[in-house]
């Protein structure tokens, strides 16, 4: 066991001379490899903001459903039961709310600071309403049926419009998968990016160390021995890389953050965009980390072989 | 109980061609004895370090077949090579020495590659370097030293893994004669503690106070291809 971290040990230190002798070569590199990296983390990080406020969005979508003028009292509270065996025949659950005209007239009168307005029209103008807050609703998918809901309501006597307010949660939903769906390409491509910028870097170490290589073999070294400096070569490289575009983004959401509190602000919002959790980056490290080993080891499987 | 091979290095029928028209040996047959010091002689281009190669496996037989310590070099996989090189100590006609190390740093290396610590494997490297008179250069670089003591390094670092058997070539190539001299002294004590020294050298001074000496020429053995009765371990 001893024996296994020494060699590790010294093929950290031995991969560590390598960068060091690359000088200029091996940051310009690490910032090759950094700005690539920078494109998913940035985009990560802002579905990582998006996605819970898009979630706190979803999970209550609402129907209203508006009564004709004329339908008495009694009647609008007897369509409760109906509204309710429509949601469970649906196999959906929610909560439902009566809202009486009056209770509507003075909540508009307290939000919209219109008191003056509405009481020059002398009467009431707006209708008893239900207001059915559905539960279990986080996607496009579970929104569809929320359609059919609507029309089985729209189809009671005595209702004469139903509001449905899934079509905005069906677009951001599909934004959302859109946008998870670019950064995952991106995301993909950039990275075979990284493995090749990696690639050609420890290509030419390997060809750089070649007195070396043939050196430790002529003495003795497995060839397990002469790739580990390499290995770690390439994952401290993606290392540092990832570090470095992580720092960067982190750097880049203060500017940022000054222009979407402006802009949340207009909407009453106290939304900013926070930096990834100490999970999320010790994962990217990680993911960097290994991005570059496998470019590594895909690099020197191919140019050790043709030392042999 | 292990039963030693009767001979150290055995070559049966051996020939490598390197190209149709490139035949560097033909139809080599000889054996080295344990503990025994062989110098191989002849002109440039005679086979001399195609042999030296072939003991190391760095170069493999088109033809024949070597055995080292009676292991069959042609049955050997190449996962088993670096254990059959950590038994052996290479000195090599190019200068073979890490110039962006320190000499100990060179020296280290072949106990660095087979496990050693780095704490051991320096005291065992001083220890080399002192035994080829070379202690007080251990933290200087290859290239600040002259030709005679880089080829002591190089000896120092062929014998600090101790090995079964050294591999010379022509390690007296470019040396003055009071170099050569030390060189092949330092060889000589390391066969005195019964290292196998296979020596490949045209030196005529230093062939004629060797012992056995194997002549090639053209890649054909001339003389000297058996050893001597009685001279087994």
């Amino acid at each position: 066991m001893n024996t296994w971290i020494a060699q590790h040990v010294l093929a950290v230190r031995d991969a560590w001379r390598h960068l060091r002798r690359g000088g200029g070569g091996f940051l310009l590199n690490v910032l090759v490899v950094a700005i690539a990296l920078a494109l998913p983390f940035a985009g990560l990080t802002l579905l990582d903001n998006v996605r819970p406020v898009s979630e706190q969005l979803a999970v209550d979508p609402e129907i209203s459903i508006f009564l004709t003028q004329d339908t008495p009292r009694a009647q609008a509270s007897a369509l409760a039961p109906k509204i309710r065996r429509i949601l469970s025949d649906a196999g959906s659950k929610g909560t439902l709310d009566f809202v009486p005209r009056e209770a509507a007239l003075k909540s508009l009168n307290e939000k919209t600071g219109m008191a003056d307005v509405i009481g020059a029209l002398g009467s009431n103008p707006l209708p008893d309403s239900y207001v059915l807050k559905l539960a279990s609703f986080r996607s496009a998918a579970e929104a569809e049926g929320i359609d059919a809901i609507a029309r089985d309501l729209k189809a009671l006597p005595g209702v004469e419009t139903v509001q449905v307010d899934s079509a905005w949660v069906k677009r951001l939903a599909a934004l959302l998968h859109i946008l998870r769906l670019a950064l995952l390409l991106l995301a993909v491509t950039l990275g075979v990016v990284v493995i090749a910028v990696v690639f050609n870097t420890i290509r030419l170490q390997v060809l750089n160390q070649h007195d070396e290589i043939e050196v430790s073999r002529l003495v003795g070294a497995t060839d397990a021995y002469i790739c580990r400096p390499f290995y770690y070569s390439g994952a401290l490289l993606g290392l540092c890389a990832g570090a470095l575009a992580l720092g960067a983004v982190a750097l880049s959401l203060q500017p940022l953050n000054g222009a979407i509190g402006d802009f949340a602000r207009l909407y009453g919002s106290q939304f900013r965009l926070a930096p990834l959790s100490l999970l999320a980056t010790g994962g990217l490290l990680a993911l960097s980390a290994l991005l570059g080993l496998i470019g590594a080891m895909l690099s020197v499987q191919r140019h050790l072989s043709k030392l042999h | 109980m292990i039963e030693t091979p009767p001979n150290m290095i055995e070559f049966h029928n051996v020939t490598k061609h390197y190209s149709k028209d490139a035949t560097a040996l033909s139809d080599v047959s000889l054996s080295i004895s344990h503990g025994e010091m062989v110098y191989l002689a002849g002109p440039s281009g005679a086979g001399k370090s195609t042999l030296l190669k072939m003991i190391a496996a760095i170069e493999r037989p088109s033809d024949g077949r070597v055995q080292v310590n009676g292991q069959d070099l042609g049955k050997l996989k190449s996962s088993g090579l670096p254990f059959l090189r950590r038994s052996l100590g290479l000195i090599l006609q190019q200068q073979s020495l890490l110039q962006d190390r320190s000499v100990l740093a060179n020296v280290m290396l072949p106990l660095l590659v087979s496990g050693t610590s780095s704490n051991d494997a320096a005291t065992r490297a001083r220890a080399a370097l002192d035994r080829v008179g070379l202690l007080d250069k251990a933290p200087s670089l290859p290239m600040s030293l002259s030709g005679g003591e880089q080829q002591r390094v190089a000896i120092a670092r062929a014998i600090v893994n101790r090995p079964k058997i050294i591999l010379a070539d022509e390690p007296t190539a470019n040396l003055d004669r009071a170099a050569a001299e030390r060189v092949i002294d330092a060889l000589t004590s390391f066969n005195a503690a019964g290292v196998t020294c296979i020596i490949s050298t045209h030196d005529e001074q230093i062939l004629q106070r060797a012992g056995r000496v194997i002549h090639l020429k053209q890649g054909r053995l001339i003389d000297g291809g058996a050893a001597p009765e009685g001279s087994a371990a």
